[in-house]
């Protein structure tokens, strides 16, 4: 069968976002085109593949994702500096992970979905820093609820559990379909012992089934395998969602490499150029067009796109597309306690500390959110008891120790926007001859002062309380792999690559969605209010293609 | 009549006139290790049940990355047959280091991690059996295979002296 090559809409990118946009536009009656850059595969085949990797390995949500030779994505733990994707430079390391996979990086997320407050959207405002954002939180709210019920979001229905905190101006629309998961043992202590010091740690709101189907899904058996991936698809992931959308029509296109997209005089995108699996070369059309390849491909793809009247890429007049790169710049302390914890019981991310997030503060430096890694720990501390050259009882003791009485707490950082985080192309190239990303990144003053005086103290003192007898805290700041700001949103189109409904400005008809267009940050992860500009984006799509 | 390896090593062991095994001529002594011969000696060197399919895999890495690997099998076995040891504790201290302790190493190293070594390239011989796992089977899943029901992970906190028996 050939490949379809036209319909109403054309998005390029299966992930998340643009699943959650085709399913809008299919029950609104349009015609809906996909391509994705990478193959399709099988759930079986990803937990096979996990399950077949060397323990060295299984710590790497990329490792059972195998990048087609077309379609590369990175792969920090094994990639070499010569064959690695990301090309990276600057005082801090932009290294994200990926998936270049029909489905996307829901394959390996770990589901959780924290809202943003209204105060996170309006930094500049309030704190004189960063960007504000081109709409509220109000606008905004709808389209979570939207986004909780689409994509099976469990929560707290007690107000003092739910984020963010309920306030003027925070009112939840709806209730969460579904009921918060368990704490684990170990979880369930942490929450005890932070208290001591006058912290909430409150469930996280998540993309998975708790003690109920839901979707079609089964409900979460404690696998702790959200990342890298789910066995049983109780966490929501972008691919339980394509052969749903394809029963409602969408024709999916995998293996197709687009490259370029051509405009016409008017600047309205008329075609997408994409290559097979085979380096040859083909070409489909559309009304509208969706660009939902997360951050970094996006701003790639409208950069290779540049031609006679978008010399410097399309969609970027404000040249601003591949600028304010952003993520939540992390910092682990891997702690060894007195008293086991037993991480590693109930799903991998479970329960955070949201309030230190918020402040007066924020007009001086970052805020944090500080979580206990529900990851079952034996794959981290294996080695390291062998090394010490134990046997029999006493290396069984050690084993079942260090897996009791170590864990990781994270402190993830806010970062705010800064042009000068810039995703440029390489002259580095890939398999087909395209440009590689490449990525200058400081996570800046403002979050390094985070670490400094708040973070880091307060860190510490959680560990001391859960009875710490040693701390390591990474040297430097790690990516959440939460990729964001490569073509921001903003009320002017001067200083900003779309507006509030995530089009881009240069092109009527051209939409950017997800984590690229947004504004700020907050502490975190990203994936729900990406998918929230996605449905915004959808309605006006519809809006647009009805009254044409 | 010529002296079984195992009778040398037997000798030389109880009369303290011990020497390190690459210095022994392998009189008697296979030019491969089989499987049972694997498996064997590891059940020495580990108290626990072991799986024959994964002990087969690893004795055929082991005679890959030990050329002297069925030598060094009967030395073990030697060693402990002479303490006449029911446990890995009753002999272990006799593995002279070097080269053979070293060996003892990797194979109890490759039991416990499921896999050759702890490179990102290593070879990996099983997941499910992996006895790192079994030392927290009472509470902690093995990634991947959930054993509690939905919303069945809430329990209190296991005690480390309850070591599982696997």
């Amino acid at each position: 069968m050939s490949n379809p090559t036209s319909a109403d809409v054309v998005i390029v990118g299966t992930g998340v976002v643009g699943v959650s946009i085709a399913e809008t536009l299919l029950d609104a009656g349009l015609s809906v085109l996909m391509l994705e850059a990478g193959p399709r595969v099988s759930r079986a085949e990803v937990v096979e593949n996990f399950r077949n990797l060397p323990l060295a390995l299984k710590g790497d949500p990329s490792s059972c994702y195998p990048p087609a030779a077309w379609a590369p994505h990175p792969m920090a733990s094994i990639e070499t500096k010569e064959d690695a994707y990301l090309q990276l430079s600057g005082p801090d390391r932009y290294a994200q992970s990926y998936i270049r996979y029909a489905g996307g990086s829901t394959w390996h997320w770990a589901g959780t979905c924290w809202r943003l407050t209204p105060e996170d959207m309006r930094l500049k405002t309030l704190y004189g820093v960063g960007r504000d954002w081109a709409i509220d939180y109000q606008t905004l709210e709808p389209y979570y609820t939207r986004t909780e019920y689409a994509l099976g979001i469990c929560g707290p229905s007690e107000p003092a559990e739910q984020w963010p905190p309920l306030s003027e101006g925070a009112a939840r629309s709806k209730p969460y379909p579904m009921p918060p998961l368990p704490f684990g043992p170990g979880e369930q202590r942490f929450t005890d012992v932070v208290k001591t010091l006058g912290y909430s740690n409150i469930p996280t709101a998540q993309a998975r089934n708790s003690g109920t189907s839901y979707d079609d899904r089964p409900a979460c058996c404690a696998n702790n395998n959200c990342v890298p991936v789910c066995p049983v698809g109780a966490k929501y992931d972008a691919a339980t969602a394509l052969s749903r959308i394809e029963a409602k029509g969408a024709k999916i296109t995998a293996n197709a490499v687009a490259y370029r997209l051509e405009t016409d005089g008017a600047n309205r995108v008329i075609a997408v150029n994409y290559f097979d699996q085979n380096k040859a070369s083909h070409r489909v059309t559309g009304k509208l067009f969706v660009l939902a390849c997360n951050g970094i491909e996006t701003p790639k793809l409208l950069l290779m796109s540049a031609n006679a009247r978008n010399p410097n890429g399309l969609a970027n007049s404000s040249d601003q597309v591949g600028r304010n790169m952003m993520d939540h710049p992390q910092l682990t302390m891997t702690l060894t306690l007195a008293e086991p914890y037993w991480a590693g019981v109930g799903p991998v991310v479970n329960s955070g500390i949201m309030e230190t997030s918020q402040g007066a503060f924020r007009s001086e430096h970052a805020g944090a959110y500080f979580r206990f890694n529900n990851f079952a720990r034996n794959r981290f501390v294996t080695f390291g008891a062998l090394k010490k050259g134990l046997v029999g009882k006493a290396l069984d003791a050690e084993i079942r120790r260090m897996t009791a009485c170590t864990a990781d707490v994270v402190l993830a950082h806010e970062v705010l926007p800064d042009p000068n985080n810039r995703l440029t192309l390489s002259d580095k190239k890939d398999w087909l001859g395209l440009p590689k990303p490449a990525i200058h990144y400081d996570v800046g003053d403002y979050t390094r002062k985070s670490a400094e005086v708040y973070s880091v103290p307060i860190g510490k003192r959680i560990a001391q309380a859960m009875g710490a007898t040693d701390i390591k805290l990474s040297p430097q700041f790690n990516q959440s792999k939460h990729i964001m700001g490569g073509t921001i949103m903003g009320l002017d189109h001067k200083d900003s690559v779309v507006d509030a409904d995530c089009r881009a400005y240069d092109h009527d008809n051209l939409f950017l969605p997800g984590g690229g267009a947004m504004a700020s940050t907050a502490c975190g992860n990203s994936t729900i209010t990406m998918v929230s500009l996605a449905f915004k984006a959808a309605d006006a799509m519809v809006r647009q293609m009805k009254g044409a | 009549m010529a002296l079984s390896r195992r009778k040398f090593l037997l000798g030389a062991t109880v009369t303290g006139a011990w020497v390190t095994w690459g210095a022994l001529p392998a009189w008697g002594v296979g030019a491969t290790a089989s499987s049972a011969q694997f498996m064997e000696v590891s059940k020495l060197l580990i108290n626990h049940q072991l799986d024959e399919t994964v002990g087969a895999r690893i004795a055929a890495a082991a005679a890959k990355k030990y050329p002297q690997c069925a030598q060094m099998l009967t030395s073990i076995a030697a060693l402990a047959q002479a303490k006449q040891a029911k446990q890995v504790e009753d002999f272990f201290g006799d593995i002279p280091e070097g080269p053979l302790q070293e060996f003892a190493h990797w194979v109890i190293f490759a039991w416990y991690s499921g896999c050759s070594s702890p490179k990102k390239d290593a070879q990996l011989f099983t997941f499910e059996h992996a006895l790192t796992y079994k030392t927290t089977a009472d509470t902690v899943a093995m990634p991947s295979y959930g054993f509690s029901g939905p919303n069945l992970w809430s329990r209190p906190i296991v005690p480390l002296s309850n070591m599982p028996i696997f």
